[in-house]
């Protein structure tokens, strides 16, 4: 709400500027900024047209003659339609700035000189909708005779500075210029004056038309009425709509602003209604039947669910309780006799419907936020004075209560030593009780023992904790010095997992890879794509999107879609992984398990062409390599193996792989499939992925040191002719099988398959090392155990030795 | 000619010949066939018999100097000739230094991880355990232990992606205090513990929205913790961060779980204060939000709140990263392109 400086000034003194008030409000309470009305607008003027002629060119416009307060009057063009003789209206002057960079020059409107221009609202800084419905497209016109050259812009409000607070939703008590005084003049240590609202007793009637009923008091603690008979509907006072434009708030007629201009002082909304267009001589507030139907102020149709509470007479409704009128019991220029309507309305049934319906508004932010309880009485007899003041009220009734709640002040007690003892100060009880004085508190103090007694206006008061607040935030954070928590000391640090998957990132930085991060929230059909372990699927009530709309189970489909946007953009070598959770639902479970995962893509060049360096795309083999020294990092004490697959569909069925530990899966890799490629317009890409947490489990190898070897090593190759089908893994696995407690390693040096081969089949060359640890090794031996090896090939694999 | 005279006449064509020399082979030959047992020094010295016995030694000396001579001038020439080929070689394999490097690439961290990673170094320095809590939360934990009940209005502040009636993806790492307040045992110290993680709000992605992000919880509970070490952790946080001469400040605010509630204000790393584009020209930028924990928030998790006291504060990796890194746009952080970010190599 934004708090104009001239409004204020009629409860406390204002004597800092608006930028000084906005920012200290916003250091000791709420959320500030300064607003200044009409900044860069100039030579705007209040005009009195003496004269009016068609313009002999047009059929629209006119030439006005216009006192401007000068000793000769000017000549203007005006085209509004509702440019009449005798106006008091807003001229904006030869060489007038206007909002948007818009400047008046005299000039000649078809072949008639003009001297500058008349104005709307609009055309002077009033967003269009707040301007009063009689001069949309058209001029404004002033209500009464006004000082002809007078400052057109200070008469119009549109000069004010306005703090704008910004609150936050337990601060509702500063919706209204009352609370919002209490709260500035808290910061300033000034008591704001505030006038009591009082009707003229002489026109008080104990007899009214109307009764009220409430059905459920808990949802309507309070709700009153107040018979006023005998108005003058009529446009308000200019001082009067100047304060509703600058609140955002559009001026209708002088009875339905005045319900506005209270909700504005009090931030009590209230209601008015057309109190003989009622069905009944009954107002009931009740939940609506569903289905239930009715035409808002401005013509459209809601239609209401059981859950809106809603103010009806008979079976006509007049309004959803807080939140919007109908257009069956509106106030119009018509009227004669008003019914004015204060209550208090359970916040979340009004939040709700607001919702429900899109109809959030001044009402309804406030009956959320809540009121105060102990204003709704006054608030209306603030309304009905206001009435009677604009629209000469014959009589009005005295309160029909519907219901009524007695508003009972907080107490709250606290102890000044445990107050500084979380504030980390040492105020002393006189330094506290004058900062409950400054907020309007009544504080008794016993000894240590502070009793608060809270007005009702700050409902956002229960316990002690708001009391530091309330103390602290007048006393001034930046008074506050910074210490640090003195407790016993704690060690800090990562879990024993975060600390496993630190060092698998570290290994994939180290092997070039960059680190990305994805969202989880994947399209249906993304997270279908590699939902390996078939795991179920866990789905947003509400999404937003269809892009974000399942949990996803692999790590794999938000590489991709890196992949490609990295590619199509050019950058096509590409080198990522990603370290995060997917989520596991087991079946009849609402909850998925969170699971780590770790996984990499790369595409293109693992090294590009230079001036010394061919270029080489990347393969199996290469993200194989990662992979492994990934697993060496692990400290799985596990055997780790690569088994072929053609099962996961999206990869290359002839390049793919699980990885198992021990017999276990923990992950694959693979190519993309080509159809999937192409479909995400990927070049040829290799992913992996592995499970974290089932590696963090494996993380128990221990490591016995040994001395690094004495004796030399002896080392022996072996080629050997073997049907293509044959993978080098069952070779390998056989060799050490086979070749004895020395052979310490078997690595692949040839493979060769083609022409110089026997048709089905392939050449494969290993190097094999031997050790003793303990001895120099001998040939016999060596043979030996190489004679071994080659048997047993023979034997399983019809290996043919060359 | 004299024996004498013959020595000299070889001394004087051999160092001749050294100095002559082009090549090492030349000089080794020269060796041999000067200096060696069938050389013409030795020779010429079988012709002693002929001299004077008294003139004998003088001979003998003469000899010896005429080797030596000999030796040192094929030596001095080796030496020439050496560094002469040295030099050649040196001058072929000379270089072009600024053609390109083979590349030995380190990939590069996230940067939001590194900002993250950063922001718990600190807080492990300070003792406090790191804690990442679940994604897909209880709306138990989520919004009622942090006294938000259902139909409270802060629940508008934050729409929320729920999986069931009572399972949501968490909208905040708030939602890990209750797990960790009802999990700690007191008597074992203090309870500090950092939540770092990933949380989710309806919100569609623009600029400054992503329906995913990341937040740093922080938390200590304690018997004796107040503001004044709430300010003083975040004033250190904020140096470590944005700089040593950094200043905080506290401004009241409003979160449900927490009371009084502060938002945080660091002063303008970018203008110390004077006024600029980044800090509004304000002087300062906000970047947390913080406070004493509610006592009701405590006390559902069956901690005294009469005798303990707890410090909040929740930040945003990606607001830190965007303001001290001029990252205007949020969704860069999720797009991956790697030219966004391989420019934050080793940043932190």
């Amino acid at each position: 709400m934004k708090i104009s400086l001239s409004w204020l000034k009629e409860y406390i003194p204002v004597t800092h500027t608006v930028e000084e008030i906005a920012n200290k409000v916003s250091l000791t309470g709420i959320e500030s900024s300064p607003v200044k009305l009409g900044e860069g607008l100039d030579k705007l003027v209040v005009g009195h047209i003496t004269s009016i002629k068609p313009h002999p060119d047009s059929d629209h416009l006119n030439i006005c003659t216009v006192d401007v307060g000068e000793d000769e009057d000017i000549q203007i063009v005006c085209g509004a339609p509702n440019v009449a003789d005798g106006q008091y209206v807003i001229v904006a002057r030869h060489g007038a700035h206007l909002p948007e960079g818009n400047r008046i020059k005299r000039g000649k409107i078809r072949g008639v000189e003009s001297n500058g221009m008349i104005c709307g609202l609009d055309e002077i800084g009033v967003p269009e909708k707040y301007v009063p419905e009689a001069y949309h497209n058209g001029i404004y016109v002033f209500p009464e005779a006004e000082k002809t050259g007078a400052n057109a812009l200070e008469l119009l409000g549109l000069t004010d500075e306005m703090v704008d607070l910004d609150i936050t939703p337990n601060r509702a008590d500063t919706l209204g210029m009352n609370g919002a005084a209490w709260e500035i003049g808290a910061t300033y240590d000034e008591k704001p004056e505030i006038k009591k609202a009082t009707i003229d007793e002489s026109k008080v009637v104990k007899s009214s038309d109307v009764t009220a009923e409430v059905n459920d008091e808990k949802l309507v603690p309070d709700f009153l009425l107040r018979e006023l008979k005998g108005v003058t509907v009529g446009e308000s006072p200019l001082w009067m709509q100047r304060r509703l434009w600058n609140q955002n708030i559009q001026p209708v007629n002088n009875i339905i602003d005045s319900a506005n201009y209270v909700m504005i002082e009090y931030g009590q909304p209230i209601q008015a209604y057309d109190l003989d267009k009622l069905q009944e001589n009954k107002v009931v507030v009740r939940n609506a039947k569903s289905g239930e139907k009715f035409t808002l102020e401005d013509d459209t149709e809601k239609v209401l669910s059981h859950n809106d509470l809603i103010v009806a007479s008979g079976s006509q409704i007049l309004g959803i309780a807080g939140v919007a009128g109908s257009i069956n019991a509106r106030v119009t220029k018509d009227t004669k006799n008003v019914l004015l309507e204060s209550a208090v309305f359970d916040g979340a049934s009004v939040r709700k419907s607001a919702q429900r319906h899109d109809l959030r508004g001044d009402a309804s932010n406030r009956f959320e936020k809540g009121v105060d309880n102990g204003n709704v009485s006054e608030s209306l007899v603030r309304a009905s004075q206001l009435v009677d003041e604009l629209a000469k009220v014959e009589s009005i009734s005295e309160e029909i209560v519907g219901s009524k709640t007695e508003a009972k002040p907080t107490v709250i007690e606290g102890s000044i030593s445990h107050i500084n003892h979380l504030m980390g100060l040492s105020l002393s009880s006189d330094e506290i009780m004058n900062i409950f004085d400054r907020l309007g508190f009544e504080a008794d103090l016993n000894g240590d023992k502070v009793t608060v007694t809270i007005p009702t206006r700050r409902f956002d008061m229960s316990i002690e904790a708001d009391l530091i607040e309330e103390v602290i935030r007048i006393y001034g954070y930046e008074n506050l010095k910074g210490t640090l928590p003195a407790g016993m000391e704690t060690k800090g640090g990562y879990s024993a997992k975060r600390e496993f998957s630190n060092k698998l990132r570290n290994v994939l930085l180290g092997q070039g890879l960059d680190e990305v991060i994805n969202f989880a929230l994947l399209s249906k059909e993304e997270v279908n794509d590699f939902n390996i372990k078939d795991t179920n699927l866990t789905k947003l009530l509400h999404p937003m999107t269809e892009d974000h709309e399942y949990l996803r189970t692999s790590l794999i489909p938000g590489l991709i879609n890196n992949v490609a946007y990295n590619q199509a953009r050019n950058n096509d070598d590409i080198a990522i992984f990603e370290q995060s959770r997917i989520f596991d639902r087991s079946q009849g479970e609402d909850r998925p398990n969170e699971v780590e995962y770790i996984s990499g893509a790369i595409s293109g060049n693992v090294t590009n062409d230079s001036w010394n360096t061919t270029s080489k795309e990347v393969d199996f083999y290469d993200v194989k390599g990662i992979v492994e020294e990934l697993l060496s990092f692990t400290n799985a004490k596990a055997h780790f193996e690569y088994i072929a697959t053609n099962q996961i569909s999206n990869l290359h069925p002839g390049q793919s792989a699980f990885i198992t530990a021990d017999g276990q899966r923990v992950g694959y890799i693979g190519k993309l499939h080509p159809s999937y490629q192409s479909d995400h317009n990927v070049n040829d890409t290799f992913v992996f992925e592995l499970n974290v947490d089932e590696l963090f489990d494996l993380n128990k190898r221990r490591v016995q040191s040994q001395p690094a070897p004495k004796y030399p090593s002896v080392s022996r190759d072996l080629a050997i002719l073997v049907e293509k089908d044959i993978e080098s893994g069952q070779i390998v696995n056989d060799i050490f099988a086979n070749g004895g407690k020395y052979l310490i390693d078997a690595n692949i040096f040839d493979l060769y398959q083609g022409s110089h081969v026997k048709p089905g089949h392939k050449s494969l060359g290993y190097h094999l090392v031997f050790q003793n640890p303990n001895d120099t090794l001998t040939d016999e031996t060596v043979e030996k155990a190489f004679d071994v090896i080659k048997d047993s090939l023979v034997q399983k694999f019809n290996v043919e030795i060359r | 000619m004299s024996l004498n005279d013959k020595l000299k006449d070889l001394r004087k064509n051999g160092v001749n010949e050294a100095k002559r020399a082009e090549k090492l082979q030349e000089l080794n030959d020269l060796r041999v066939n000067l200096l060696g047992k069938k050389g013409p020094i030795t020779k010429a010295l079988r012709g002693m018999k002929g001299v004077p016995a008294e003139e004998r030694p003088e001979i003998g000396t003469l000899a010896n100097n005429v080797k030596k001579d000999i030796q040192l001038a094929i030596e001095e020439k080796m030496d020439e000739l050496n560094k002469q080929m040295i030099a050649k070689k040196l001058e072929e394999e000379t270089i072009d230094v600024t053609l390109p490097a083979q590349s030995r690439n380190i990939g590069t961290r996230h940067i939001l991880k590194q900002t993250i990673e950063d922001i718990e170094e600190f807080f492990i320095g300070l003792g406090y355990r790191v804690d990442a809590g679940h994604e897909v939360e209880e709306d138990h934990y989520n919004f009622e232990r942090l006294n938000i009940p259902k139909n409270h209005p802060a629940r508008d502040m934050q729409d929320t992606f729920y999986l069931t009636d009572e399972l949501l993806m968490r909208t905040q790492t708030s939602a890990q205090e209750g797990r960790d307040m009802e999990s700690h045992d007191f008597s074992k110290g203090p309870l500090k513990v950092i939540s770092p993680g990933v949380v989710y709000r309806r919100d569609d992605d623009d600029a400054t929205h992503s329906h995913q992000f990341h937040q740093i919880e922080g938390l200590v509970v304690d018997k004796n913790v107040s503001m004044a070490d709430l300010k003083g952790t975040l004033e250190a946080l904020c140096r470590h961060v944005f700089g040593p001469n950094r200043e905080i400040r506290f401004r009241p605010s409003y979160f449900p779980f927490t009371e009084p509630s502060v938002e945080v204000d660091v002063s303008c790393f970018n203008c110390n204060g004077e006024g600029c584009r980044i800090c509004k020209y304000t002087g300062w930028i906000e970047v947390l939000g913080a406070g004493l924990s509610h006592p009701n928030v405590l006390e559902m998790s069956g901690i005294d709140s009469t005798v303990y006291s707890g410090i909040a504060f929740g930040l945003g990796p990606e607001r830190f990263a965007m303001l001290k890194y001029g990252i205007t746009d949020i969704r860069d952080f999720y797009l991956n392109d790697v030219r966004f970010l391989e420019q934050f190599k080793g940043v932190n």
